[in-house]
């Protein structure tokens, strides 16, 4: 079941993250670099109106073709990703614009460089920084997200997920060999979209039907609009508060 | 009859591989030959860093459970509980370091290779609501593979509410000081443990994100020795400093009063 669900969200048919910006995001203006160490093509970052709603976006490619995935690195994120995204989201801070996120990230990137250059650092800032923002911010998994990057993009007020994506602490398959099994690991661990409704991680299920696109508009301009309503200084504790509330139903045998 | 000697009388160099005495590990726990140092327990670390008798350990009522009833994971926790004698991988508490109060962190590699899960994350959480409550510095002793796979999601989502719970303990201005020691890596290492006023190393710890084989089974180049070392991220320019174990407690003493807040007279 699971493996099914791997093979279509990691297929070349997979509808990337680039795909949904072109279609849903008009004007669309790309930032590029990081002004530190260099740009990063695995995450787009930029600007553009959603309906007439100016916002930011950070959206991770993973590629579909051989040249895109050598590119875009398979959607594994570099440090000077990490640090465009962070330099991106405190402009949208200062011009008051809601930060969308596309996930399709399969983990780190397990790299010499990525080590040298300070992954973890890059990933707590972006983490701390998310989770301190004074503006909405929304995450859509378009296809799998997982571990601690996955995590820096996705630490927002609302989390979205399409219907085959998958939020994981690590890759399906790190955790089978870590946990030692065989099996489905999905069967113990939520990271299904359904899984993470039911728990209150995913706010809301996208339906991949014809009208995906639209679907995706659809949802995304809701839960922007409810998110304008609430009073900028209160939006870290929303978030914190989403996250509390998931952790409080975990049993810790007080 | 066996002339051996007593069991736990020598033990191997974990790192240069020659036997030593356990006389000769002294105090610090450094090999003789190579240096290195043997991973402590919590209670050692608490015993060489803080002053005589000052540690009060904050007791929290609170167990692991297996919730979603990962198989092994019980059995696994149970030999956890066993061979460290504790209820989970952190102990905290308050301590004087140099006759300086302190919220005091410590991380403990006996279970469970100090895995981030919900019990731990709730255990920082605290110490850093304690901390805040009280105005007292904090001082944590990191040592984690990184996050426990086994509560899957749950532990992830300790990365982000750890770093919410030290957003509102920077309210207190009071100082951090997050120690580094073998090994800091995974979800720990890119969350809590590079977010601290002062980011330290104990020499000789392995620092990163990415684990060393699977970084070495992707990249397929042969990977220095010193990679993912602490003196190396330093070269980097990512740590403050790499102390050595026998100037610990000086150097966090020293940190302290620099930040002591200055008494009106």
């Amino acid at each position: 079941m699971l493996e099914k669900q791997l093979q279509l969200i990691r297929s070349n048919n997979r509808i990337a993250s680039t795909e949904i910006i072109s279609q849903i995001i008009t004007d669309f203006t790309e930032i590029h670099g990081d002004r530190v160490l260099g740009d990063d093509p695995a995450i787009t970052t930029g600007i553009g109106f959603l309906s007439d709603i100016p916002v930011t976006i950070l959206a991770v490619n993973r590629g579909k073709t051989m040249i895109e995935h050598q590119r875009f690195n398979g959607g594994q994120v570099r440090v000077s990703g990490y640090r465009k995204a962070l330099r991106v989201v405190e402009a949208a801070e200062k011009f008051n614009r809601p930060v969308i996120s596309l996930i399709d990230m399969p983990g780190a990137d397990a790299s010499v460089d990525s080590e040298n250059h300070g992954q973890s650092q890059a990933i707590a800032d972006l983490i701390d920084k998310m989770g301190a923002l004074t503006v909405p911010n929304l995450a859509l998994f378009v296809g799998e997200g997982h571990s601690g990057g996955a995590l820096a993009l996705s630490n927002a007020n609302r989390i979205l997920m399409l219907e085959a994506a998958l939020f994981s602490v690590a890759s399906p398959e790190a955790v089978a060999a870590i946990i030692t099994t065989n099996d489905d690991v999905s069967e113990y661990l939520p990271m299904t979209s359904s899984q993470l409704e039911k728990i209150g991680i995913n706010d809301e299920t996208i339906l991949e039907n014809d009208r995906l696109i639209v679907n995706i508009k659809q949802a995304l301009l809701k839960h922007i609009q409810e998110l304008k309503l609430i009073p900028r200084d209160s939006l870290p504790m929303d978030r914190s508060d989403k996250f509390n509330r998931i952790l409080a139903t975990w049993n810790t045998g007080e | 009859m066996s002339h051996s000697p007593a069991k736990g009388t020598w033990n191997k160099c974990p790192f240069c591989h020659v036997h030593v005495n356990q006389l000769e590990w002294g105090f610090y726990k450094q090999c003789p030959h190579c240096h290195h140092y043997l991973r402590l327990t919590a209670q050692q670390r608490i015993n060489q860093v803080v002053d005589k008798n000052s540690f009060k350990q904050l007791e929290l009522n609170m167990t692991t459970l297996n919730q979603l009833k990962v198989p092994e994971y019980d059995d696994k926790l149970a030999k956890a509980k066993d061979k460290s004698g504790l209820t989970e991988a952190m102990v905290i508490g308050t301590a004087q370091i140099k006759s300086q109060r302190v919220m005091l962190g410590v991380m403990d590699t006996n279970f469970m290779m100090g895995t981030l899960n919900t019990t731990v994350g709730e255990i920082i959480k605290q110490l850093y609501f304690e901390a805040a409550k009280h105005k007292l510095p904090v001082v944590l002793f990191i040592a984690s593979g990184g996050a426990r796979m086994q509560e899957g999601i749950y532990s992830l989502l300790q990365m982000n509410t750890i770093l919410n719970a030290k957003r509102n303990f920077d309210q207190s201005k009071q100082v951090s000081i997050n120690v580094l020691t073998d090994p800091t890596m995974g979800g720990v290492s890119a969350s809590f443990a590079f977010e601290g006023d002062f980011v330290i190393a104990e020499k000789y710890t392995q620092i990163g994100f990415a684990g060393r084989r699977v970084i070495e089974t992707i990249s397929t180049e042969k990977l220095p020795i010193e990679f993912q070392d602490a003196d190396h991220l330093k070269q980097h320019g990512l740590l403050d400093d790499v102390i050595e174990r026998s100037e610990m407690a000086d150097y966090i003493g020293r940190i302290l009063k620099l930040h002591q807040e200055e008494s009106s007279c």
